[in-house]
C-alpha cells in the first residue's frame, strides 16, 4: 500500500497545497476589497459563510467519492428532493423534530437508490448519475407541479438559527460531520479501503478489500450528507424553487479538486475541501460584487477545474528539479 | 423465437430496437390514431438530425475506449452555433457560416482531446469541465438571447424537405452515418478503434498510433457537435444559446440503447442510428399527447439507466 498517500495526519494539519489555497483565499479578499466598496463588510462575509454551508456538507461527500475514483452528478436534485420531502413535512404540521428526521432520512434513501445502480449494477458512476439526474429532474418538477414550495413554517428555522455555547449550529454540525468522517478515513480500516479502492479497484479486490460494501457505504454517506445539506437550505430559504440545487454538483466537485484530493485515487484531503469550498465562494461572490453577471459563474466553475487538474498534469511531468528551481 | 435466439450483436440490438420501436407507434397510434402522419414523419426525423449527428460523435468516442465520454457534446453545439452566428455579425461573409460553425465545434472538440491526450486527464472529468465552460459561455456571452440574422439560403436548405424527407438529414446525417459505417467495417482505421476499444494495450504493442486516433475522433465529435448547430441554425432561423441542452445525457441514451458498449470495442453505428430514431419518436409522441416536455428528460434517463442495467444483467446470464 505505498502508492497510498496520507497527505496530513492531523485533524486540521495542512501542507503546502493546502497553505496556497488559504493564501488564495485570503489574496481573494484583498483584491476584492480593494476592486468593490460593497466587499470588506461584516454583512457580506455572513452571506459568503451562509452560501458555504450546504456546500461544504456536500462536498465533504464528494471527497469521498472523488478519491473513491467515482463521482455523483446528481447531488443537487437530490439536495431538491430532499428539502421537497421537508417542505410537505413542514407545511403540514410545523413539526420540527419530524422534519430534522426527514432529510438525512431521503438523502441516504437516494444514495441506497444511486449506490444500487452504480455499485451492484457495476455501471460507470458518471453515466449512472447523469441517467438518475435526468430521473431526478422530472420527480423535481412533477412534486412540486411546476410551482415554488414556499412560505414554509419558521419552526424549523428557529431550531437551527440557534447557537450551542455561542457556536452557530450549522457550524456546530458542519464540525461534527468533519471529525467524523476525518476519523473515519484516518482511523477505520474504512479510509484505507476507500483510498485504496481509488489507487486501483482491480487491486483492492483481489487483495480482499470489501469493494462494493465500502463503495455501497459511501454512497450512502453522501446522499446523508446532501440531506443535511437539504435541511438547512429549507431552514434558511423557507421555500423551494424549481432551479434548486443546479450547480451544487459541479460546485462540489470543483471544491474538491481545488483542495487536492485526486481523482485517480489514494489522495484525500478533507482540509483542503474546505478552503476548496471557501476559495469557491468567496470567487463567486467577488465576481458577482465587481459586476461580472452571474451566468459566468458556470463558465468561471468549469475553467477551475479544468485549470487546477491541467496544472497538476503539467506539474508531475516536468522534471523535480525544475520545480525546485522555480519555486526557489 | 428461434430465429431469435439465434441472432447476435449488432443483428440482436437492431431487432429489439426495431421490436421497441413498433411497440411505441402502435402504443401512440393506439392512444391517438392521428398522431402519425405525414408531417409528423418530417418532423421525427428533423429532429432527429440533430441527435444523429451528436449521437455519432459520442458513439465513436466511447467506442475507442480508454474509458472515453464525451460530456461537453452539448455544450459544443450551442457554442459553435452562437460563435458563428457572432462571426457573421462581426463581419465575416455569410458564405463561410457553414464552416466556421464545423471548424469551431472541431477546435472545441481538439480542445476536449488535448484535456484528454496531451495531459491525460480523465475523459469523465475533463469533458464535464468543458461541458460547463462551453454551455456557460454560449449563455453567458449572448447574455440568453437568440442571435438572429441567418442568411436566407441557408433556411432554404434546414428547411428544405424531399419526399417528407428533410434536407438536412438526407445531406448530413445519412451520409456521415454511412461514412462511418463504411470506415468501422472496412477500413484500418475502423479496425484501429475496435482494436485499442478492445484492449488499448495490445493495440499500443501492436502499433496502433492510439494517441492520434483518440484526438481525432474527440475531434471528430466536436465537428459532428458543430455540424449539428449548423443544422440547428438552418432549421430554426437563429443561433439559440441552450440548443444543446440535455444533448449529452440524450447522446449517451441512443449510444448505449445502440448497442455501443460503456467500455469500448463492441457495437456499430447502425444500432446508434436506430436508437435515435426509436428516442425521437417516442419523444415527439409524447409531445402530440400533449405531456409536458419536462418528462422527456427523465424518460430518457430513466431508459439510460435501464440499459445500462440490462446489459450487465443479460452479461450474468450469459456466463
Amino acid at each position: 500500500m505505498s502508492a497510498v498517500r496520507q497527505s496530513a495526519n492531523g485533524v486540521f494539519s495542512m501542507n503546502g497545497r493546502e497553505w496556497s489555497l488559504l493564501v488564495a483565499c485570503l489574496l481573494a479578499i484583498v483584491i476584492f476589497s480593494v476592486a468593490s466598496p460593497h466587499y470588506a463588510t461584516s454583512g457580506n462575509a455572513a452571506t459568503v459563510l451562509r452560501n458555504s454551508v450546504e456546500l461544504l456538507l456536500t462536498g465533504l461527500g464528494m471527497t469521498l467519492l472523488l478519491a473513491m475514483g467515482g463521482i455523483d452528478v446528481s447531488i443537487g436534485i437530490v439536495m431538491g428532493l430532499a428539502a421537497i420531502a421537508i417542505g410537505r413535512v413542514l407545511g403540514a404540521d410545523g413539526n420540527p423534530a419530524l422534519a430534522l428526521l426527514v432529510g438525512p432520512l431521503v438523502g441516504a434513501l437516494l444514495g441506497c437508490v444511486t449506490a444500487t445502480v452504480v455499485v451492484l449494477g457495476r455501471v460507470p458512476a458518471i453515466v449512472g448519475t447523469l441517467g438518475l439526474l435526468g430521473v431526478y429532474r422530472t420527480a423535481v418538477f412533477v412534486l412540486l407541479g411546476g410551482q415554488w414550495l414556499s412560505g414554509l413554517p419558521s419552526s424549523l428555522t428557529n431550531v437551527l438559527a440557534t447557537t450551542v455555547l455561542g457556536v452557530p449550529v450549522p457550524a456546530l454540525v458542519i464540525a461534527i460531520a468533519y471529525l467524523i468522517i476525518w476519523l473515519a478515513l484516518r482511523r477505520t480500516p474504512y479510509g484505507l479501503h476507500l483510498l485504496a479502492i481509488g489507487n486501483s479497484e482491480e487491486k483492492a479486490r483481489l487483495s480482499g478489500i470489501p469493494v462494493i460494501k465500502t463503495r455501497f457505504m459511501t454512497f450512502l454517506i453522501s446522499g446523508f450528507l446532501t440531506g443535511i445539506a437539504a435541511t438547512f437550505y429549507v431552514a434558511t430559504y423557507r421555500n423551494v424553487e424549481m432551479t434548486i440545487g443546479s450547480t451544487l454538483a459541479l460546485d462540489a466537485i470543483a471544491a474538491v479538486i481545488l483542495g487536492g484530493t485526486s481523482i485517480l485515487g489514494g489522495k484525500c484531503s478533507l482540509i483542503g475541501t474546505v478552503l476548496g469550498v471557501l476559495l469557491l465562494r468567496i470567487l463567486q461572490n467577488g465576481l458577482l460584487l465587481i459586476g461580472v453577471p452571474s451566468l459566468w459563474q458556470p463558465v468561471v466553475t468549469g475553467v477551475l477545474i479544468i485549470g487546477v487538474l491541467g496544472f497538476e498534469a503539467v506539474s508531475n511531468r516536468l522534471p523535480l528539479g525544475l520545480i525546485q528551481r522555480a519555486r526557489a | 423465437m428461434k430465429t431469435l435466439r439465434t441472432l447476435q450483436g449488432p443483428a440482436l440490438t437492431l431487432a429489439l430496437l426495431c421490436g421497441l420501436w413498433l411497440i411505441v407507434i402502435v402504443g401512440l397510434l393506439a392512444l391517438r390514431p392521428s398522431v402519425f402522419n405525414l408531417g409528423t414523419v418530417t418532423t421525427v426525423l428533423q429532429f432527429s438530425t440533430i441527435l444523429a449527428l451528436v449521437g455519432l460523435g459520442q458513439a465513436l468516442v466511447i467506442l475507442a475506449g480508454g474509458a472515453g465520454i464525451d460530456l461537453s457534446v452539448g455544450g459544443a453545439v450551442s457554442l459553435s452555433a452562437i460563435l458563428a452566428m457572432l462571426c457573421v455579425k462581426l463581419g465575416l461573409p455569410p458564405v463561410l457560416l457553414p464552416a466556421i460553425c464545423i471548424l469551431a465545434g472541431a477546435l472545441l472538440g481538439a480542445l476536449n482531446g488535448w484535456l484528454v491526450n496531451g495531459l491525460a486527464l480523465l475523459p469523465f472529468i475533463a469533458t464535464l469541465g468543458t461541458f460547463f465552460v462551453y454551455s456557460g459561455a454560449a449563455l453567458a456571452v449572448t447574455g440568453g438571447a437568440a442571435q438572429a440574422g441567418v442568411p436566407a439560403w441557408l433556411l432554404v436548405w434546414g428547411r428544405g424537405v424531399v419526399m417528407g424527407i428533410p434536407m438536412p438529414f438526407l445531406t448530413l446525417a445519412i451520409p456521415c452515418f454511412v461514412l462511418a459505417g463504411l470506415v468501422l467495417i472496412s477500413t484500418a482505421w475502423g479496425r484501429w478503434i475496435y482494436a485499442m476499444g478492445f484492449n488499448e494495450r495490445s493495440a499500443k504493442l501492436v502499433g496502433i498510433p492510439v494517441d492520434r486516433v483518440r484526438f481525432i475522433l474527440y475531434c471528430l465529435s466536436g465537428a459532428l457537435a458543430g455540424a449539428a448547430g449548423l443544422v440547428s441554425l438552418a432549421w430554426l432561423g437563429s443561433g439559440r444559446p441552450n440548443i444543446g441542452q440535455n444533448l449529452e445525457l440524450e447522446s449517451l441514451t441512443a449510444a448505449m440503447l445502440g448497442g455501443i458498449v460503456i467500455t469500448g470495442g463492441r457495437g456499430g453505428v447502425g444500432g446508434v442510428f436506430a436508437a435515435v430514431l426509436l428516442l425521437v419518436t417516442l419523444k415527439t409522441g409524447l409531445l402530440q399527447l400533449n405531456i409536458n416536455t419536462v418528462w422527456q428528460v427523465g424518460i430518457v434517463g430513466a431508459l439510460l439507466v435501464f440499459v445500462l442495467l440490462a446489459d450487465r444483467l443479460s452479461q450474468r446470464w450469459r456466463s
